[in-house]
């Protein structure tokens, strides 16, 4: 059967890892802080994919943040998806050389249909992760906010969702503004927004502090993903103890064999110095 | 022994080259269709639409090269998901389009309708029944963990060769392998330690 899967998203301005909260930036350190603190080579062993985003306020150097993914996939055997800011297929294209399986698009979502299907038509609708970051209003709607969360669309989210095309979506990435960066763990009254006919992957994120909310995450059948993007909350070997913890309760969580075990004849002297 | 990952101008080279390099593998990445016809062994990954890759194959005349390399020089190729569809003789996916003809099937998308509350993409590790006598899954669980990340597949249905075999909604192909003809639908170079040990085990056949 297909299993569940636990992202881990990192937010990249300018050089550094970011710490949001309420999608406000905080820097926590560069590559090699989140080398040092993170072993990143050994972690992604424990988690199903990684998400980069570019989420600079700022003007973007793409280069730079290729550079970086470069770097960080290096030596990590699973999917990556990477996004923020993306405007052509051109862009896209150098992500997807930089290491990234699939892009991540947010505001194109309501403003540049013709970019979606320029994507999907290049690289396949699987390759298209569409983000949603919503917040609820003071009436208790809920709102879709683009532009890095500057601008709210409006209308109700759920009927704006109802009004879009997503034949170019391959997955939905659904982020609370509010929860964001809280560990207050997930809104799940995200998921009442989104409409009942779509029929590709959920990814909830915004909010996870503990392994029990990515379980609560998990356990509603809407959800095929969660991911957290709290660089503290599971620093070290969290996301490893996070993992280990959902699969002894049961969650239906992908397993394999230690690269020890598997690799060790052939590759004992080789080590996955950066990644 | 020299390795050439087919770069046709789309698709996630970079971690597949990551993956072999982590084997030891030295690897070239190529176009040229020189080089690719007289490469000991070919790899040909792949995201992307199966039209838009085979025009890029055409234009570039690496179709041929390929096609020189596996049936005329009998080399090896491990095809990866849109790349393990290339190999097929006909693609359903943005207008129907020809294939490279390795693989004696068709590729269309996952019968949607018949699937009930399946969601399409088929996005994430799914369990793959391997054959025993398979070469590609020696020394892996016969229903080990794959990712897999597609709208279309192959089916099984009267190929020959050995078979990896992955349930969702239907029975579809996952991973192919006929004399020096492989191909897997998921991403061994995306799932983990199971995906290496694929992966070298190709490389060792």
């Amino acid at each position: 059967m297909l299993k569940k899967r636990i992202l881990f998203t990192l937010l990249y301005d300018d050089g550094q890892f970011m710490l949001s909260r309420n999608f406000r930036l905080q820097k926590v350190g560069d590559l090699t802080w989140l080398q040092k603190n993170y072993n990143f080579a050994h972690i992604s062993f424990f988690i199903d994919e990684l998400v980069v985003l570019d989420v600079s306020r700022g003007e973007r150097n793409l280069s730079a943040f290729c550079k970086t993914l470069e770097a960080l996939t290096h030596g990590c055997f699973i999917p990556i998806a990477a996004g923020g800011g993306l405007r052509s297929v051109d862009q896209a294209r150098r992500l997807l050389r930089s290491g990234a399986d699939k892009v991540v698009v947010n505001t194109p979502v309501f403003s540049n249909t013709e970019l979606l299907k320029n994507l999907s038509q290049e690289f396949g609708q699987q390759c298209v992760v569409g983000s949603l970051d919503l917040k609820r209003s003071l009436g208790g709607d809920y709102q879709i906010l683009v532009d890095s969360g500057t601008r709210a669309l409006n209308s109700v989210a759920s009927e704006e969702l109802q009004r879009l095309s997503c034949d170019e979506i391959g997955e939905w990435y659904v982020n609370s503004v509010e929860r964001d960066g809280t560990g207050q763990g997930y809104d799940l009254a995200l998921l009442d927004q989104l409409p009942a006919t779509w029929s590709v992957p959920i990814i909830l994120a915004g909010g996870a502090g503990n392994a029990s909310h990515l379980v609560a995450g998990l356990s509603d059948e809407r959800v095929d993903a969660v991911a957290t993007a709290h660089l503290f909350n599971f620093v070290g070997d969290g996301l490893k103890q996070a993992r280990l913890s959902l699969l002894s309760s049961g969650v239906e969580l992908a397993n394999w064999p230690d690269v020890d075990k598997l690799l060790s004849n052939s590759v004992s002297n080789q080590t996955i110095d950066v990644c | 022994m020299s390795v050439i990952i087919v770069d046709c101008g789309i698709g996630n080279l970079w971690s597949v080259r990551s993956a072999l390099r982590y084997l030891g593998y030295d690897v070239i990445v190529s176009s040229d269709p020189k080089e690719i016809a007289q490469a000991d062994v070919l790899i040909l990954p792949g995201v992307g639409s199966f039209r838009k890759a085979m025009e890029a194959l055409r234009t570039s005349h690496i179709d041929e090269a390929i096609v020189e390399a596996v049936k005329g020089r009998g080399r090896k190729i491990l095809g990866i998901c849109l790349g393990m569809q290339l190999l097929a003789n006909f693609g359903a996916e943005d207008g129907e389009t020809a294939g490279l003809g390795l693989i004696p099937a068709n590729v269309e998308r996952f019968a949607v309708e018949a699937m009930g509350r399946l969601k399409v993409p088929h996005i994430g590790f799914n369990q793959v029944r391997s054959e025993s006598r398979s070469f590609l899954f020696k020394g892996i669980s016969s229903s080990a963990y794959f990712y897999f990340v597609h709208s279309f597949r192959l089916l099984a249905d009267g190929l020959p060769g050995h078979a990896g075999l992955c349930d969702y909604g239907e029975t579809f192909l996952a991973a192919y392998e006929n004399e020096n003809i492989f191909a897997s639908q998921f991403h061994p170079e995306k799932s983990q330690t199971n995906g290496l040990k694929l992966l070298k085990n190709f490389l060792e056949y």
